[in-house]
This record gives structure tokens, sequence and C-alpha cells, in this order.
């Protein structure tokens, strides 16, 4: 078995003009290896060709050059395609079903038997919050319901690779906070998470590795822990320490050769912020 | 898969406003169709519902059913759904096969639905028709003469019309054979007459026939005495008595007056087995009926994975109004190869073809013949011809179009897998 759930070697995209001629490169010369198990982050500007690599990568867009493999298998093989989720940029939902009549034919199509399709159905309709609104039409949904279902509909195979472009997008703080526990979930149930996104706070917490795509180039790629940690820059975080000690824990770290960059009290995130008083006023 | 796909697509379809319309219109239509004002001869009421539905309604539901089939895809595309279908372990394929599917089941639902709502509108007028004229709501097998003969004299012959005159002077006689054992005594035949009348003392009075039924095998005779009127057809019942153990029957007609004249050709009288199964030759009308909106789907999906969605509405129409003057095409085509003909007689130098011709030729004769070759004949499913005359529409009939739909179906999946399997969707 492999044990990279994505490789592209040399893939390459470019995007021609009805008259066959080159007009864009959308990808050049991609190489990327995401191993089983792992969040990896697709990072870039817009136009970068994050969205291109998902399409080559679900089979959507065929490559000029190079190859794609997922799961050990090419791309394109239908095979494969029984064992991803994906969840596209915005939710493009049959308006005219509700929750409970698209998540029934998108396992349909993945021969899902009766009974256990109607247990995931009603799991996940549970998991995305959407259990008052199941009969609904997805036309009367708002944009956050509409990205929770399409979340749904994303793992109604029980995938082994969830491709996920912009999760986050169109949902609240909270709606945000509960994908990214979600994809930490699916990390913790041995899944491999492809994430596309430009949110970096996002990838940040989340990801264990990322790669930077602009204009169709990979820029960089590694462990996220590893990219961001700053070598010569040491950092304490510590709790209730009096005045005259941090003054002396300054006069040692200068005695030492040390430089003191700065001694104040870390602030949180708008988002944690945000969390805890919608938590706390419920 | 496939049927998940046709049931998705029947889903998306029936709720949608245009098939509640069409077929609430249709309804409407159908309703009125006994009420549109007619000849009148007893059966023309029952002769327009069957053109109102088969003409009027049944080209609503074609409408309805390209909108949706020549759409379905390219709206597919252009919302982007399409990526939650190509992301699941589906073929491009059996999507197409799938789309193909759905639309057909949408066909045979508008055509059953309103087949039977149709039905009832016909047998509640059919209750009012006169024992002569309800040979339409009957499914008759048609057999023609294999001879016309002539005994004694015969007084004319005019414009391959042999002519004679009463008084006993002329018997026309036509040969009936290979009937079968359809008769048998059992199964009753009928005459039908479309006879030219001549009469001295005026075109609008009748002419009495004597009309003679013989088994050439038993001898067994009946001869009965009708009046006949021009352009009138008469319709005489056969005894199923004379018909036993035999296969073959003549039928002579002479009128009985002198200065009275009948006019006769092999196909004047027409000889039909009268089965009571209207309501199954009225299925086969229908199904035939499906059949030509299975084809006009397949080519509208077929379409519908290469062009946007109004190129492709409009493609489909063209194409399923090409196929209604595909005859008209073969004969204009002819008409131009005609001319031509005429032309090279004349040597060039002394006179030039036309440069309207040549140009007529490259730009509208090539391309008729192409099209009339490539194209697919929608005048072919015409069953209302079966239905106003009252005839069985023979299963060779109904046989040869499922395999010219499926013929052309075929083709059209086979086009539509290409194109579609090197689509990108960007």
């Amino acid at each position: 078995m492999d044990t990279f759930a994505v490789r592209t070697e040399g893939l390459t995209k470019i995007y021609k003009d009805f008259w066959r001629r080159k007009s864009v490169s959308a990808l050049t010369n991609l190489n990327v290896t995401i191993e089983r198990g792992e969040i990896f982050g697709l990072l870039g500007p817009n136009g970068s060709g994050k969205t291109t690599t998902v399409k080559l990568l679900l089979g959507l867009l065929f490559p000029t050059s190079g190859k794609a493999s997922v799961l050990g298998r090419p791309a394109s093989d239908l095979m494969v395609k029984s064992k991803i989720g994906f969840l596209p940029e915005e939710s493009y939902l049959y308006k005219f079903l509700n929750a409970e009549e698209i998540l029934d034919f998108y396992a349909r199509l993945f021969h899902i038997p009766r009974e256990e399709r109607r247990r995931r159905i009603d799991k996940l309709i549970g998991d995305v919050g959407l259990q008052p609104h199941r009969k609904r039409p997805l036309s009367q949904y708002s944009k956050g319901m509409q990205r929770r279902i399409g979340l749904a509909q994303a793992i109604i195979n029980d995938p082994e690779l969830v491709i996920l472009d912009e999760p986050t997008s169109g949902l609240d703080p909270m709606g945000s906070c509960e994908i990214k526990e979600l994809i930490l979930r699916f990390k913790e149930q041995g899944k491999t998470v492809l994430l596309s996104s430009h949110l970096l706070a996002d990838v940040q917490t989340i990801c264990d590795r990322i790669a930077i795509l602009n204009k169709g180039v990979l820029q960089v790629m590694g462990n996220v822990r590893d990219l961001l940690s700053k070598r010569d820059v040491i950092e304490f975080l510590v709790k209730s320490l009096p005045e005259d000690a941090i003054r002396e824990v300054e006069s040692f770290i200068k005695r030492n050769d040390g430089e003191v960059l700065s001694v104040k009290h870390p602030v949180s995130t708008l988002e944690e912020l945000f969390v805890k008083v919608i938590q706390d006023s419920k | 898969m496939i049927l998940t796909i046709a049931k998705h697509t029947f889903r998306e379809a029936i709720r949608k406003k245009i098939v509640h319309l069409l077929i609430g219109l249709g309804i409407i239509i159908m309703a009125i169709s006994p009420y549109i004002p007619t000849t009148d001869e007893p059966d023309a009421k029952v002769k327009m519902i069957f053109v109102v539905f088969f003409q009027v309604v049944a080209l609503l539901c074609i409408i309805g059913i390209i909108l949706l089939s020549a759409s379905s895809l390219p709206n597919e595309i252009e919302d982007k759904t399409i990526y939650g279908l190509l992301s699941k372990p589906v073929s491009r394929l059996k999507i197409v096969v799938g789309k193909i599917a759905g639309f057909s089941a949408l066909s045979a639902l508008m055509v059953v639905v309103l087949g039977l709502i149709n039905a009832a509108v016909i047998h509640r007028a059919a209750l009012r028709l006169p024992q002569d004229y309800s040979g339409i709501v009957k499914a008759r097998s048609e057999f023609w003469a294999s001879q016309l003969s002539f005994q004694g004299d015969l007084h004319h012959s005019r414009q391959g019309i042999q002519w004679i005159e009463g008084g006993s002077t002329g018997v026309a006689v036509w040969h009936f054979s290979g009937l079968g054992n359809k008769g048998n005594g059992r199964l009753p035949f009928e005459a039908e007459l479309a006879l030219k009348i001549e009469n001295s003392r005026g075109l609008d009075e009748a002419v009495p026939l004597t009309v003679r039924v013989e088994n050439p095998a038993t001898g067994l005779c009946k001869e009965q005495i009708v009046s006949a009127l021009e352009d009138v057809p008469l319709t005489v019942r056969i005894d199923p008595q004379i018909l036993q153990k035999s296969d073959a029957v003549n039928v002579s007609v002479f009128p009985i007056d002198k200065a009275h004249y009948v006019g006769a050709t092999q196909g004047n009288v027409k000889l039909y087995l009268v089965q009571e199964r209207f309501a199954f030759n009225y299925a086969k009308a229908l199904a035939i009926t499906f059949l030509k909106f299975v084809l006009i789907v397949a080519i509208g999906v077929m379409g519908s994975t290469y062009l946007s969605a109004p190129v492709n509405i409009a493609a489909t129409f063209v194409v399923f109004l090409c196929g209604h003057v595909l005859d008209f095409a073969k004969d204009f085509s002819l008409l131009i190869q005609h001319s031509h003909a005429h032309e090279e007689v004349i040597p060039g130098d002394v006179e030039r073809p036309h440069a309207f011709l040549v140009v007529l030729d490259y730009l509208v004769r090539k391309p008729l013949e192409w099209l009339s070759a490539i194209l697919p004949d929608f005048k072919k499913f015409d069953s209302l011809e079966f239905l106003l005359k009252g005839i069985d529409i023979p299963w060779e009939t109904v046989g040869f179009l499922f395999g010219y739909t499926a013929l052309y179906a075929g083709v059209c999946l086979a086009i539509s897998s290409l194109l579609f399997k090197k689509r990108e969707f960007f």
C-alpha cells in the first residue's frame, strides 16, 4: 500500500483558448506528497493554483503534463473516488432537495445499503446541527447552513481522504470553530485531510504540513511548526510572576548576553474571545 | 447508479413549474377539444380529439421535454453541482445514461397521464357515435385487393380510372386473398368502398349500387343494395359465414340503373378485419409517441454534453423541426438535381448553368442531402394516421420504430460519451 495519500509528480496544467493556444499556466511542475493521516494545508492567494490542484486530483481537469495519484491510484480512477470526500469552494447543492434527500442521493452513489444510509444521514444531520431543518428545501438555507450540509455530504461515504476547499467560508466564528474541531476529529479517526484555504489563521491552528503556491508554482512546503518557528528567539509563557521576579529574570538574561525583546501579557485572538462570549451567554 | 441518477433527474424535472404548467395546459386543451367546431361528419369530433392530442398536446410536451433535457447538464455545469456528482464514483457515461433514462421516465409519465385522460375524453365522445361511424374507435387490419377485374363491358377509361355503367352492362370485381384464418366465421370483416360516382341526373343524387361478396372456394355469396354518393365512402359489413373455409373473397360492385357510372381503381375497395381492440391500438400509438420523446431526449442530452443551454435548446428544436420536413428536403433536393439534369443536355458554350443554381447546389442541395441522411425522420412516428382511419398499428411498425429509436439513441449515446469524457470543468 502506498504510504502517501496524495502524490503529484511534475503536475502541470496549462489552460488553452478556443484555438488550442496556450492561454494561462495555472500550475507548473507541482511535486507534492501528502502522507496518510495528516492534515495538509494548501495555501496561496487567489489564482495561485489551489483549486486547479484540487480539480486535477478529483479528475475534473486533466493534467497537461505530469501525474497525480490519490490513495495509490491514478487520480482519474473511479475506484479511488469511493474513498474521497470533497467539499467544493461554494456549496454547490441541488436546491430543490432537502437535507435528507441530498444526503440520500449522494449516499446512493456510493452504494451504501439502505439501513446504513439512514443511520449515517441521521448522524450527520445531527453532527452538523441541522436536525430541526432536515425537511426544509436547501433553497431556504442560509449560506452557513448550506456549508454544513455540504460538509455532511463530503463525509457521507466515511472517506479516507477529505478534500476541503475553503471549508469555513461563509461560516460565523462559532461554525468555523466547529468545523475546525471536526477536521481535527477526522485526523483522530485516521483520515487524511487536504485543506485548501487562504485563511492563514485556520490553517496554522489545525494543519500538520503546508504548501504555499503562488502563480501556479510551489514556493514552500513543510511542517507548520518548523516553517513558523523563530530559532533565534525564545518565548516563556509564565503564569502569575511578581514584578520583582520579572526584573530579576530580565537582568539574568542580560548577564548571559541575551536581549529581552518584549515583556508583556499575551493577548488571545478575537475568535477565542468571540467563542467564549457566545458560549458564556448560553 | 444509473437508476439513482435517473430518479434524481426525474425528481428534479417533476418539481419544475414548467412540467406542471404543461400538464395543466394539456389537460385544459383536451377538455375543450370536444367543443372545437368541426364538420358535420358524426366522427369528426372524435377525429378532432385525436388530432388535438397527438399534434397539439404532444407538441407541447415535446417542447417541455426539449427545454428540460437540453438544459439539464449545462445547468449542472453552470451551477457547478456537477462537481459534487463527478467527485463521486460515477462514470460520465452513467451520468449521461441516467439523464436520458430520467427524462424518458418523465416522458412516459406525461404520455401515460395525458394519454389516459385523452382516452376518457375519446370514450365519452365515442358513446355518441352512430354504429356506421364507430370504425374510428376500432382497430382494423387493412387488406388491399390483390387484383381488380371486370365482367361485361367497360364503359370507358379516363386518367387511370375504369368506368362501368349500370343496367347490368359491367361489373367491377375486387379479389382479396391472404386473409388467413382470421375470418374463420368469427371475426367480422367489413369492406370500405371509396368509389367514383357519376350520375347523369346530378352529382348530389344517391346512386343505388349492388355489392356482392362471394367466397370463391365455397361459392357462398351475399348481395346487398347500397346508396352511394360522390366522395362519401361506404362501409359494407360482411357476413362472417361467407368467409368460412377460405382465405379469399371477391367483392363485386355495379350500379343498378343505366346512366349511373362507377369509376374503379384497385385501391378503391379495401377490406378490414374488425377487432374490438381499440384500447390496445391506442396504447400502441402512445408507445410510438413515447419513442419519439425518447429520441428527442437522447438528442437533447447529447447536445448538452458540449453546448450551452440556450444553444442546445435551439439546436434540438432545429433537429426536431428538420426531422418533420425531411420529406420536403428530399423532394427539394431531387428537384434541384432534376433541373441540373436538364441543363446537361445544353452545350456549355451555348448556355452556362445559371449561377443561382450552382450556388443553390452547393448551399442547399448538398446540405439537404446530408441532413436527410443524418437526421432522424420524426414523420415515421406519426401514429395519428392509423387512429384516424381506425386501422390497427402493425406490430412490424412498432418494432421498426423501437429499433429505429434504439439505433439513434445508441449513436447519440456514443457521441455523448465521447464528448463528455473529454470535457473539463473549470
